[in-house]
């Protein structure tokens, strides 16, 4: 029951530990363990903040689950803590007291991913696979040891790169131009550059754009199908997948750029994670889905197209949504709503807000 | 072992998906779009549990099904097989509903439909106005099919014409069959099918495609959607025995993006047609082969018109192409390729298994058999309806529409979408076909119908639609796009009260200038709304650039929102629901509204209490005077 | 491969199959104006100014691009009737005042439209020079309808050769205006 794991190439001494959850709620600890350990990571749990601690120091585990609540060590300190005690472990803060400020202040301190309590089972594991495969890289990069092992793999991956006919200097080429757009990308959405971390998530997103396009055997022709795939996926189409597709199927990136800006089910920025979109078909025109429109709009100080900063909420207008009969409608994620007014409105966004605040 | 060799197999499948059926009596919730907008699959729960809750699970069913049409009475719950039809139903009715079945307490009278004019609440389905009118042979199925059942499918009778055509037609009569019956192409222009798949099956060149148009963009059209959603095996059908018509092997399906539901339903479908050898090799023991292939659209009408949908295909850019040569001859890979949309398809069953000379007995001389259309807009009853080719406007938006609601009266319908016209009440009693309302200056289309009462401006009207082809139009050839560009600038100027003397001939020219020039159907049909407004509805857009006045104070730059301060109770409404904070406090103590922070949504309009009344629309710059009636405008209310 | 023969302007003129017909015109000294058309390049169909009024054989009358339409046995064309003219015309005027080539031949001095919202006429002949002939596909047309522009490809502007030569195809200078 390890088929989530990573293989390993080449020597490399296996981490006695995946996860080490530090959390004072032993239900709560308990519970991540089981969904955890079912997913085949090996998993220890600390109660207190200074237990905690020393286990890190001494087991060197790749992801530390980490309560801030808990007792022991107050508030962040355990985080800044940890970062000096192993300084490759991938610190995943999790809180029951979830607000927007302590999110900051956990990114800020070197957290990975922060996770509302009750902890989502996917979300955890999704979060712990990220981190321990960043986890992984980092050891690697940390310990001189495996400087040796490294230099093995680069050799082999230069020996298929010269019996495919590229030389040393485009496999270089090629890995800087995937790292600039790394970076291009961490800091499109704001985020401060960490070199590790920006290159395991532009892999993932790699792979998963090569997963999509298997899926349709790499066909060209099938390509409005993969970024209609990469579209639903990521929310939106970022600029290194693109750039991906583009040298995998062999179709000119001048291409891909005229497909996605011609049709509308494609976005080259992120959407927000609420979407409000205003039907302006013809039915909702003239029963006044105008009207609506700058209601909705001056209620999220939004225009058509655009999406909030903190990637909220994203306003947009629709053609037809096929259910005239609720002309004027507006669909708000996934719920229909026929020509709400403002204080129904403010009573969603509220409700969104609340939400927000608490994952 | 579900793979059906023969056709002795499907009937025998038949046989016992009726005797299935028939054993049960089944609670209909109509799933489509509109229904479950307003919460139908809540009310399919509840159903099913008070099922299971009273263990009636072998007595009673609960089948979801696709659009029934009646959106306005949406959710709708229909009984079989008693026919009657709840409308409006709640997940607490569920108990009653069951109560009511067979032999129980009779129909639950608070769900039925009322009839406005006798007071009378109707009991069956058929009886109610909005169904009696209408001509069901399409969309009469959709009540009674679940579409991830293929076997709901064939107990109604599905893939019968299939079976008849390959155990007993040669293509060539299929195709004859088809010509006979002068089927014309549901989606826009109205081009003869048969004709068509003849060009398609004589054209040199192999192999050959044959592709459902699923890419319904007319704003205010479901017609397609609800199709392919509720019935997606009559559309696979009517694809199966057009590809054997025409010697196709492989077919495409391109779907709107903003379709998932029918999207999700044809997958199904295609899926179970191929497990019961439906689809794939051999078909039913016949030697003969075909698949289908399912395309995303990405989100743009012109991918609508054939070229630019097979481009998009091909997986490029949706642009029409500039060839004078039709995709029915070169179209997908440059093979000949033959595009008929959703309900086309749908109707070859009926006329394979019915016979052409049924198909012909209804409808008019040039245009056969029934038609859907999206009835909505500013009509009593909205939804989906199918009629007879031929039946008077009037029929449709008053006696199956049940008229303007609200006590307005009515001005004019849109029928053809961003293509098509508007048709003034003075035509009404115009018999709808392919012909008569391209002769009125609008057409057919796809089968949008959007009714429109005085409220309704037609400077807006044409705006509208000039807008959004503004953005739909691929943009490539100059009279489209620069056409395009120049008569919005002019609407407007003209919606702004800065219309010039001279602007509506502008407009006319351009307009012929278009229709000649354009590169595509999209283009030389796009001055179409401009021009058919302008046709019947001069003297409004006259009186926008003479008097800057619109009577149906619809433009904003021509109104303004006041509130009545007689009539102002001061209750705060409409200040708590104005989203800019222009409501302010007088020093009567009742509200005024601040004009220069205003974005005239009307929001205070809406807000404001019937009883009182008090905020009135007026146009832009008068005075208020002492009641609404005085200004003049043709409605001042919601 | 036959010969096909037509009739143009009333004069007689012969070509081979799949032969345009602004080709056929040319080839007999006959000239129909073109803005979007680049003999190096794949026919466009964009501009409509080489719009010519046709009857086929079979005696369908049609007013069609010259520059797509390929020739057929018996088929008569005229190139400057009336209808084309104004056809012209109007497109002179539509994309005044970027692009005047034409104009004091067809008699154009102003124009009647709101100007200066189409300085590109989007002949295209930049972006297809790029991708058919330099084989480089640096330039495309983003977005659609009235937003539609040409564009160099996100990211290329570094790694464009910068061989200019896009710049002298320009009709209406519109290269050379951002750059």
């Amino acid at each position: 029951m390890n088929s989530r794991r990573m293989t390993v190439i080449g020597p490399e001494a296996s981490p006695p530990l995946d996860v080490l959850i530090i959390d004072d709620d032993a239900a709560s600890a308990e519970a991540c363990r089981r969904i955890l350990e079912e997913d085949g990571y090996r998993v220890a749990v600390a109660g207190d903040g200074e237990q905690g601690l020393r286990m890190a120091e001494a087991d060197n585990p790749s992801v530390v689950l980490l309560d801030p609540e808990i007792a022991g060590v107050a508030g962040f300190e355990a985080l800044g803590r940890l970062a000096e005690a192993a300084s490759a472990t991938v610190p995943v803060v999790m809180t029951g007291k979830g607000t927007v400020d302590s999110a900051v202040e956990s990114m800020r301190l070197g957290a990975h991913d922060y996770l509302a309590k009750p902890v989502n089972p996917e979300r955890l594991l999704e979060s712990v696979r990220r981190g321990v495969e960043l986890g992984r890289l980092r050891r690697r990069a940390h310990a001189p040891r495996m400087k040796q092992d490294l230099l093995l793999q680069a050799l082999a991956l230069l020996e298929e790169a010269y019996s495919l006919g590229m030389g040393k200097r485009t496999l270089l080429e090629e890995l800087a131009g995937l790292e600039t757009e790394a970076k291009r990308h961490a800091q499109s959405l704001g985020r401060t550059w960490d070199k590790g971390r920006a290159i395991a998530e532009i892999r993932e997103d790699l792979l998963q754009a090569d997963a999509i396009m298997r899926s349709y055997g790499f066909r060209k022709n099938a390509l409005i199908q993969t970024l209609l795939d990469v579209q639903e996926k990521f929310h939106w189409l970022p600029r290194h997948i693109l750039e991906w597709i583009s040298g995998r199927l062999d179709v000119p990136l001048r291409e891909i750029y005229g497909i996605v800006h011609f049709y509308e089910a494609f976005s080259l920025e992120p959407r927000g994670r609420h979407s409000f979109q205003v039907c302006t078909g013809t039915a909702c025109h003239v029963r006044g889905s105008s009207e609506l429109l700058s209601r909705v709009s001056a209620a999220l100080g939004l225009q058509p197209g655009q999406t909030d900063s903190r990637l909220t909420y994203t306003l947009e207008t629709v053609h037809c949504l096929g259910c005239c009969a609720l002309a004027p409608v507006i669909q708000i994620d996934s719920d229909y709503y026929r020509d709400p007014d403002r204080s129904r409105l403010d009573k969603i966004i509220k409700t969104m807000q609340r939400e927000e605040a608490q994952a | 072992m579900k793979r059906l060799k023969t056709v002795a197999d499907l009937e025998k499948l038949r046989a016992e998906a009726v005797a299935q059926r028939n054993a049960k009596d089944w609670l209909e919730v109509c799933t489509g779009s509109g229904c479950l907008a307003c919460g139908a699959e809540a009310v399919a729960d509840a159903l099913d549990g008070e099922i299971e809750k009273r263990g009636l699970g072998h007595k009673v069913g609960v089948r979801r099904t696709g659009c029934h049409g009646f959106c306005e009475g949406a959710p709708l719950v229909v009984i079989h097989p008693s026919d009657t039809c709840y409308t409006k139903v709640q997940p607490k009715h569920a108990a009653p509903i069951i109560d009511g079945l067979g032999a129980g307490e009779g129909p639950v009278r608070d769900l039925l439909y009322l009839d406005e004019g006798t007071g009378e609440r109707i009991e069956r389905l058929q009886d109610i106005p909005f169904y009696r009118h209408q001509e069901r042979v399409l969309l009469g199925d959709n009540v009674r099919i679940d579409s991830s059942s293929i076997l709901d499918y064939i107990a109604v009778g599905g893939y019968g014409a299939l079976a008849k055509a390959l155990s007993e037609m040669t293509p060539e009569s299929v195709l004859h069959e088809v010509k006979k019956a002068n089927l014309r192409g549901r989606g826009g222009g109205g081009f003869p099918a048969g004709r068509k798949w003849e060009t398609t099956r004589n054209a040199p060149g192999e192999p050959k495609y044959v592709i459902v148009n699923a890419d319904e963009g007319d704003p205010g059209a479901f017609m397609d959607g609800s199709l392919l959603q509720g019935n997606p095996h009559s559309v696979l059908e009517g694809l199966i025995l057009g590809a054997y018509a025409i010697g196709a092997a492989e077919g495409f399906i391109y779907v709107r993006q903003e379709y998932p539901l029918a999207r999700k339903s044809i997958e199904i479908a295609i899926e179970q047609a191929r497990e019961y050898g439906l689809l794939g090799r051999n078909i039913l023991g016949s030697g003969f082969s075909f698949d289908v292939v399912i395309h995303r659209g990405a989100g743009a009408f012109v991918s609508g018109e054939s070229s630019a949908l097979m481009s998009a295909i091909e997986g490029r850019v949706g642009e029409p192409r500039p060839k004078y040569v039709h995709t029915s001859e070169k179209g997908l890979w440059g093979k000949p390729s033959c595009l008929n949309n959703v309900e086309t398809w749908a109707t070859v069953p009926h006329i394979i298994d019915k016979g052409a000379d049924w198909f012909r007995g209804m409808g008019t001389e040039g245009s056969k058999g029934t038609k859907i259309f999206s009835l909505v807009g500013k009509v009593k009853n909205t939804g989906l309806v199918e009629v007879s080719m031929g039946i008077p406007l009037r029929d449709i938006i008053f006696k199956i529409g049940g008229g303007v609601p609200d006590g307005k009266s009515f001005k004019a319908v849109q029928t053809g979408g961003p293509s098509g016209g508007v048709i003034p009440a003075a035509l009404l009693d115009l018999p709808v076909d392919f012909d008569e309302l391209t002769k009125a200056g609008s057409m057919m289309g796809s089968g949008g119908m959007i009714v429109m009462d005085e409220n309704t401006c037609m400077v807006d009207t044409a705006r509208y639609y000039t807008s959004f082809l503004a953005h739909e139009s691929c943009g490539k050839c100059v009279p489209c796009r620069e056409g395009i560009r120049q008569m919005l600038a002019i609407l407007d100027n003209i919606a702004a009260g800065k219309g010039r003397e001279g602007d509506l001939e502008i407009l006319e020219e351009l307009a012929e200038f278009m229709q000649v020039a354009s590169l595509c159907a999209l283009g030389q049909s796009a001055p179409n709304p401009v021009a058919s407004t302008l046709k019947y509805f001069r003297e409004e857009y006259e009186e926008h650039i003479r008097h800057g006045r619109c009577r149906a104070g619809i433009c904003t730059a021509l109104i303004a929102y006041e509130i009545d301060q007689e009539k102002c109770q001061a209750c705060g409404a409409c200040q708590r629901n104005c989203p800019v904070d222009a409501i302010d406090k007088s020093e009567a103590g009742v509200f005024t509204i601040v004009h220069e922070k205003c974005i005239k949504c009307g929001a205070c309009l809406k807000a404001c209490p019937a009883k009182f009344g008090a905020v009135v629309k007026v146009p832009a710059g008068a005075v208020l005077r002492k009641s609404a009636e005085e200004i003049g405008l043709a409605g001042t209310s919601r | 491969m036959d010969t096909i023969r037509l009739e143009i302007d009333g004069r007689a003129v012969e070509g081979a199959p799949g032969t345009t017909v602004l080709q056929a015109a040319r080839s007999a000294g006959i000239e129909i104006p073109t803005l979007c058309d680049d003999d190096r390049l794949e026919p466009f169909g964009a501009c409509r100014m080489c719009m010519v009024e046709i009857e086929t054989a079979g005696g369908r009358k049609r007013v069609v691009a010259s520059c797509v339409y390929p020739i057929e046995e018996g088929l008569r064309v005229w190139t400057k009737t009336e209808t084309v003219v104004k056809i012209r015309k109007m497109v002179i005027e539509l994309l005044w005042p970027s692009w005047q080539t034409y104009a004091e031949e067809y008699g154009v001095t102003s124009s009647r439209f709101q100007t200066g919202i189409a300085d590109c006429s989007q002949c295209g002949r930049c972006l297809r020079y790029c991708a058919e002939i330099k084989k480089e596909n640096r330039i495309y047309f983003k977005g659609r309808g009235v937003e539609r522009r040409p564009a160099l490809v996100e990211g290329a502007e570094l790694s464009c050769r910068s061989c200019g030569e896009c710049f002298t195809l320009c009709n209406s200078g519109w290269i050379a205006s951002r750059y």
